[in-house]
């Protein structure tokens, strides 16, 4: 599964923000869009790489779809930042 | 013993079960085997090769605490990365397409930095068990008395 939502949270002694729901499922109208640049991109990189570019393709999708479930937190300075990808 | 367990065998006990039934729930308890065997071996691994291998973990957890010593920030630092252990497989899969010239010169930049690690050697055929052997996998690094680091890594 693709990942769909980001939530952003940071916390400041003077500012909290509330959690920041991202849409990255919205990023695939621009992908879409975008998708004949973006293979030939990554075809053209594969090739000059010498490497199977549909085993490029593969390897960034599964990258791309095992993103969801990823939590980064990073508290310093009395200042919170969570990141969590859905 | 976990919560379970102790829970079948009181009622055993107790005589609510019988040695049977106790059986039966004991065995639904263990976690079943994968249908997959590998015959990897990964290098200084413990565990006989070629076993069926049980990927119970899902996310590798890094904690890492460090004091203002270290930081030069007011208060402790704490950095808590929870990632996926299949965005892991997949990591490994992107480095397996890294070119044969540019593994030899990060293996090469690991030996450097006392790492001895050759990246090459991990290969998609025995990512399963290397992942299996992550699932016993806990580091726990202390730093000297006034260096207050400490570094967590395990699998959940």
């Amino acid at each position: 599964m693709t990942p769909n939502i980001a939530i952003v949270h940071i916390e400041t002694p003077h500012w909290h923000s509330i959690p920041l729901w991202i849409p990255l499922f919205l990023l695939w109208i621009p992908a879409i869009i975008l998708s004949p640049l973006i293979f030939f991109v990554i075809f053209g990189l594969a090739v000059a790489g010498k490497i199977n570019p549909w085993r490029a393709f593969r390897v960034l999708w599964d990258l791309v779809c095992a993103l969801p479930g990823t939590h980064v937190r990073v508290t310093a300075d009395d200042a919170n930042v969570r990141v969590q990808i859905l | 013993m976990n919560e379970n367990r102790r829970q079948i065998l009181e009622m055993l006990v107790a005589g609510k079960i019988t040695a049977d039934e106790a059986d039966r729930l004991l065995a639904a308890l263990e976690p079943a085997p994968a249908t997959t065997q590998f015959s990897g071996r990964i290098p200084g691994a413990g565990s006989s090769p070629g076993g069926p291998v049980k990927t119970n973990a899902r996310y590798l957890r890094v904690l890492v605490e460090a004091d203002e010593s270290m930081t030069g920030m007011k208060g402790p630092t704490t950095v808590n990365v929870r990632v996926p252990m299949q965005l892991l497989r997949a990591g490994v899969r992107l480095a397996s397409l890294i070119p044969k010239q540019a593994h030899d010169q990060l293996d090469e930049a690991l030996n450097r930095h006392g790492v001895p690690l050759t990246l090459s050697q991990i290969k998609p055929e025995n990512l399963e068990e290397l992942i299996d052997h992550l699932e016993d996998l806990t580091v726990d690094v202390d730093g000297k008395e006034g260096n207050g680091t400490r570094v967590k890594v395990f699998c959940e």
